[in-house]
């Protein structure tokens, strides 16, 4: 890789990201100056006493719950489309699309209304929204997965005397793990990063960290707390991707190649 | 068997249809005063009405962001992705920046974004010693440049994993035998990975192209007043202390909503054709 491409690749990439890193360790930092006259924590008490670790748990609490029920959901999804167990995969497809390609502020805004009307919480509400919308990022991962293992591990698992639940516990799901947890991965990171959703279906009451720094960047003008609160809703997230992109890398240098698609038996697939 | 198999697929398939059916069908009803907020249903289409003149420029300024942010985005996404391609230590250290980007919130990237071009921010900091005083109004000005920037920004890192997962098995020796028949470097990019990449970067392009018609975060804190674009104007709308508001805001989300169908319906059924350049075959 030419050195000038790598160097511009990382500047479009990390450059835009620069200016939190710098505020939220500025105390003071007067224009035009290029750098910050005092450094300190100033940003991250004021952020502190506007409740941001109260907001980084909700958030945590928020990306777990929609992880914990869109992986299951878009595990079952992706095991049918990823081993073509169904006679109609495009519309399987097509209602996968549907969260992808309606906006979400729009879905929001109409169930908003109707949530009012049957009295659901808030919270279960915004899980449930957002679960909706992980569950095409889960169920297109999970399907990758199982177009790479073979229908044959739970057949053969079933004919060693494995009840159909045993086979897909202790069989099929321990051979499509890492794809799970990236799954999984992906729908807390829908959940933990969600604003306008959260906003609308919550009604203000379930402050996130997201919430909490829309509110303080939109009005509050005090960078630096803006920065810290940017800094602290970015950290957990980016550290996540980074660990699983590292430990998936470990462990597909040792691992044996994925079986092919190919390997699949015909009698066990559907037709189109 | 195979009946319980399939039934795997429905639970998540169900929750979709309920939840996405059940707020278009209630977003609709809301815009035409079936669904009022308090007293009884009357239809009318004053919401539709009063709406009318923003929602025209409300397509308008939607689409002034999302066109030009998805098409650098593509551009952008599609040199990274060609630079990973190239593998090494250099290329893991891209892609693991551009997953890192992937994973960062937009309202965080936008809150950077203003930071960094908006009045006083580190790129007026750094123009103010050559002499720049007078910086323009990329964040909240006339054209809505930081919020393209921003959309881009995290959209090419979308992009260029996407094309980089459907390109690289086999790019070498695409590129070996490619150049064994005597093919020149151009060409090379030219006639054999641009039709490889076709069907990832179209795709990628879509959803980024819909993601941006619909997102609200980035356009709110970046763009301009007035005009807003759709999910701005919605929000505002729903938002409003008066309750006739309602039905103009569902309006303006119905047309967000159709503009996004609009464009990606005929999109979703191009994308065979593009496939068919990458195979060489019929789609």
């Amino acid at each position: 890789m030419p050195v000038v491409g790598l160097v511009l690749a990382l500047l479009w990439l990390a450059v835009p990201l620069a200016p939190v890193l710098v505020w939220a360790g500025a105390e003071r930092w007067s224009y035009p100056d290029l750098l910050p006259g005092a450094w300190g924590v100033v940003g991250w008490r004021d952020a502190a006493a506007a409740g941001l670790q109260l907001a980084l748990l909700r958030s945590l609490a928020l990306g777990l719950a929609v992880a914990a029920v869109a992986t299951p959901l878009g595990v079952m999804t992706g095991r049918v489309l990823g081993w073509r167990l169904t006679g109609r995969p495009r519309l399987v497809v097509a209602l996968l699309l549907v969260p992808l390609v309606l906006p979400p502020f729009a879905v929001a805004m109409g169930l908003d209304v109707v949530l009012i009307r049957v009295g659901l919480p808030e919270l279960v509400s915004v899980v449930l929204l957002l679960s909706v919308v992980a569950i095409p990022y889960t169920a297109y991962t999970s399907a990758t997965a199982f177009a790479r293992t073979s229908p044959e591990l739970e057949v053969q698992a079933r004919a060693l005397g494995a009840t159909p639940r045993q086979a897909r516990l202790r069989v099929v799901l321990p051979a499509v793990r890492g794809s799970i947890l990236v799954a999984a991965l992906l729908a807390f990171l829908v959940g933990w990063s969600d604003y306008v959703v959260t906003l609308l279906v919550g009604g203000g009451q379930l402050v996130t960290a997201p919430v909490l720094l829309g509110a303080a960047a939109s009005g509050s003008g005090n960078d630096a707390a803006v920065a810290s609160m940017a800094l602290a809703t970015l950290v957990p997230p980016v550290a996540l991707v980074t660990v699983a992109a590292l430990r998936i890398r470990g462990s597909r240098s040792t691992a044996p190649p994925d079986r092919p698609s190919e390997s699949v038996p015909e009698q066990e697939r559907m037709h189109r | 068997m195979t009946s319980r198999r399939v039934s795997g697929a429905a639970p998540g398939i169900v929750a979709i249809t309920v939840v996405a059916g059940t707020g278009m069908a209630a977003v609709v009803a809301t815009s035409v005063g079936l669904m009022p907020l308090y007293g009884e249903p009357a239809p009318s289409l004053d919401g539709w009405r009063s709406a009318a003149p923003d929602l025209v420029a409300g397509i308008g300024e939607s689409l002034l962001i999302a066109v030009p942010a998805t098409v650098l985005a593509a551009l952008v996404g599609f040199l990274l992705a060609t630079l990973m391609l190239g593998g090494g230590r250099a290329a893991s250290v891209v892609r693991l920046a551009c997953l890192a980007v992937l994973a960062v919130p937009h309202l965080v990237g936008a809150t950077s974004v203003s930071l960094l071009l908006g009045d006083g921010g580190a790129a007026a900091r750094l123009a103010a010693p050559a002499g720049v005083d007078d910086w323009p109004a990329l964040v909240g000005g006339p054209w809505p440049v930081a919020t393209v920037l921003e959309l881009a920004w995290k959209e090419s890192a979308f992009v260029a994993l996407v094309v980089l997962a459907a390109v690289a098995p086999g790019h070498r020796m695409r590129m070996q035998v490619a150049a064994g028949l005597g093919a020149r470097p151009v060409q090379r990019v030219l006639r054999v990975l641009l039709p490889t990449a076709a069907p990832a970067v179209g795709a990628a392009s879509l959803v980024t192209l819909v993601y941006a018609i619909g997102s609200y975060e980035v356009a709110w804190l970046l763009g301009r007043a007035v005009p807003e674009p759709l999910p701005v104007l919605a929000f505002r709308l729903f938002g409003s202390i008066e309750l006739t508001d309602r039905p103009a805001a569902a309006a303006a989300a119905v047309t967000g909503s159709v503009l996004a169908l609009c464009i990606a319906v005929p999109a979703l059924a191009t994308l065979p054709r593009l496939r068919a350049l990458s195979t060489g075959g019929a789609p």
